[in-house]
C-alpha cells in the first residue's frame, strides 16, 4: 500500500518532478514509490495496481513472445483435429478450419475465427516482440514504438486462444457420440501458447518499457 | 470540496489528469498527448455513461436474435435438426454431460444477462447518485471486463464444429443466424463495459448525464 497524497503538499512541484501518481482506476493521487526489484503498489482505495518494478522484464518478455509467435505459426500450420466416421477420416488444420467456412459460406463464422484466434493475438505478439526487441538491443526509440506498445495493451482481452480452447473441448465432448475425434500436434502448441500468455501477462512491466520508450522523462 | 478538510484526494479535485496507459500526470488544462506514451490525456472519458449505455443496448438487442434464432444446424442421414441455445444445453443435459451443459449454461447465459444487469445497474447508480459503496461499484467493474469475453465459448463451438464435420448427406453442422447476433452481443457488452472509466464510480461530485 502506498501513502495518498492529502491537501496541504505542494502539488505543482511534486507533479512537474514525476513524484505523483494517480490510480488508472479511481484517480487517488499517490506518492511515487521508490520500489525495490520484484516489489510492487497497489492503490489504497482500490487495491489497482500502481506500480511494478519485476526484474529482467525486457529479456525475459521478449522471450516469451518469440517463443509465443513459434507457437503460434506452429499451431497454425500442423494438423489441429481428425475426426472419423464410417470410414471417412479428414484431418485439418487451424487455417484448413477457416477456409472451410470461407468456402462453405459461413463467412462471418470463419473472419471471426480468424480474427479472434490468428490474426489479433498474432499482431500483439508481433507489436510486443518488435518493442522489446528494439529496447533489447539498444535501437532507437522510434514514436511509433509508442503506438505500438499502447496497441498491444489494448488488443489484449481481444485475443481470445484461451476462450477458443474451451471452446473446442466442449466440441469434442458435444460430438463424442457422432463422431470419432482426435486432437493432434497443434492444438497442444496453441494450449502451450495459452499458458505462454499468460505467463507474458506475468513477465511483463509495463513501467519499465515506459520508461524504456522516454528517455527524457 | 467539503470545509472539512479531506484526507485524500483524486486527481482532478487537485487540479490533474491522468494517464490512464501510463500513469504520467499533467494539469487539468493539458491539451497535448502523454508526452510518454502518445495517449490521449482525458480526466474522464468523453460521453463514457452515454457510449456505454449504447453499446450496451445493441448488446441487449442483439441477444434476442442470437437466443430466438438456431445457432447450429445438424444435417444426417436422420433428419435435419436445430438448435437454439437453449435447447442445446438441454440435449447436453439429456445425453448426461453436465458439466459441458454447466459451462455453456454459465457461458451463454448466466454471463451475458449479469453482465446487462451490471452495467445498466452502474449507469443507472452514476445518473441517479445512488447510495452504493464505491468498493462494490469497482468489484462489479471489474467483474465484468474479466467475465465479458469468456461469453464466446459457444461461437468457437459452433465455429469448430462447422468447419470439421463435413461429410456430406453423411452428417453436416451449420451455423444458425444465432450464432452471428450472439456474437455481436458479446463484441458490444465487451465494448459496453470498457467504455465506462471506473474513475467516475469512485467520483463523489458526479453530474454526468
Amino acid at each position: 500500500m502506498t501513502t495518498p497524497v492529502d491537501l496541504t503538499d505542494q502539488l505543482s512541484n511534486q507533479v512537474s518532478s514525476g513524484a505523483l501518481i494517480a490510480c488508472p482506476g479511481c484517480d487517488l493521487l499517490h506518492h511515487r514509490q521508490r520500489l525495490h526489484t520484484g516489489e510492487f503498489a497497489r492503490c489504497e482505495r482500490c487495491a489497482d495496481v500502481l506500480q511494478t518494478r519485476k526484474p529482467h522484464t525486457i529479456d525475459r518478455a521478449l522471450a516469451a513472445v518469440l517463443a509465443g509467435i513459434v507457437l503460434l505459426l506452429l499451431s497454425l500450420c500442423l494438423p489441429f483435429m481428425s475426426l472419423s466416421r464410417s470410414g471417412i477420416e479428414s484431418t485439418i488444420s487451424v487455417l484448413d478450419a477457416v477456409s472451410s467456412l470461407w468456402m462453405s459460406n459461413m463467412r462471418w463464422l470463419g473472419l471471426m475465427t480468424l480474427g479472434f484466434i490468428v490474426l489479433l493475438p498474432l499482431a500483439r505478439l508481433v507489436l510486443l516482440g518488435w518493442v522489446l526487441w528494439r529496447i533489447r538491443f539498444g535501437r532507437k526509440v522510434r514514436r511509433s514504438m509508442k503506438l505500438a506498445f499502447r496497441w498491444a495493451l489494448k488488443l489484449e482481452p481481444w485475443a481470445m486462444a484461451d476462450i477458443f480452447m474451451v471452446g473446442v473441448v466442449v466440441s469434442l465432448v458435444k460430438i463424442s457420440s457422432l463422431a470419432n475425434l482426435q486432437v493432434g500436434l497443434a492444438f497442444w502448441s496453441l494450449l502451450a501458447l495459452v499458458a505462454l500468455s499468460v505467463l507474458i501477462n506475468l513477465l511483463l512491466c509495463r513501467d519499465t518499457v515506459w520508461i524504456h520508450l522516454s528517455p527524457n522523462r | 470540496m467539503d470545509t472539512s478538510e479531506p484526507k485524500s484526494l483524486s486527481a482532478r479535485q487537485a487540479g490533474l489528469k491522468a494517464c490512464t496507459i501510463c500513469g504520467a500526470l499533467y494539469a487539468i488544462d493539458h491539451q497535448r498527448a502523454c508526452d510518454r506514451c502518445g495517449a490521449r490525456v482525458l480526466s474522464r472519458r468523453r460521453h463514457s455513461v452515454q457510449r456505454a449505455w449504447a453499446f450496451l443496448f445493441v448488446g441487449i438487442l442483439a441477444y434476442i436474435p442470437a437466443n430466438v434464432f438456431p445457432i447450429m444446424l445438424t444435417r444426417s442421414i436422420t433428419g435435419d435438426t436445430s438448435d437454439t441455445i437453449l435447447s442445446g444445453v438441454m440435449v447436453l443435459i439429456e445425453s448426461e454431460s453436465y458439466g459441458v451443459a454447466l459451462i455453456i449454461f454459465v457461458a451463454s447465459i448466466c454471463i451475458p444477462v449479469a453482465k446487462f444487469v451490471i452495467i445498466a445497474g452502474l449507469a443507472l447508480s452514476l445518473h441517479f447518485d445512488w447510495d452504493m459503496s464505491e468498493h462494490t461499484r469497482h468489484r462489479l467493474h471489474k467483474l465484468t471486463e474479466f467475465i465479458g469475453r469468456w461469453s464466446m465459448i459457444d461461437v468457437f463451438v459452433v465455429a469448430v464444429l462447422a468447419a470439421l464435420i463435413q461429410l456430406g448427406a453423411i452428417l453436416t453442422i451449420l451455423p444458425g443466424p444465432g450464432i452471428n447476433a450472439f456474437a455481436l452481443s458479446v463484441v458490444f457488452t465487451m465494448l459496453a463495459a470498457s467504455a465506462l472509466d471506473p474513475r467516475l464510480l469512485w467520483d463523489t461530485d458526479n453530474h454526468v448525464r
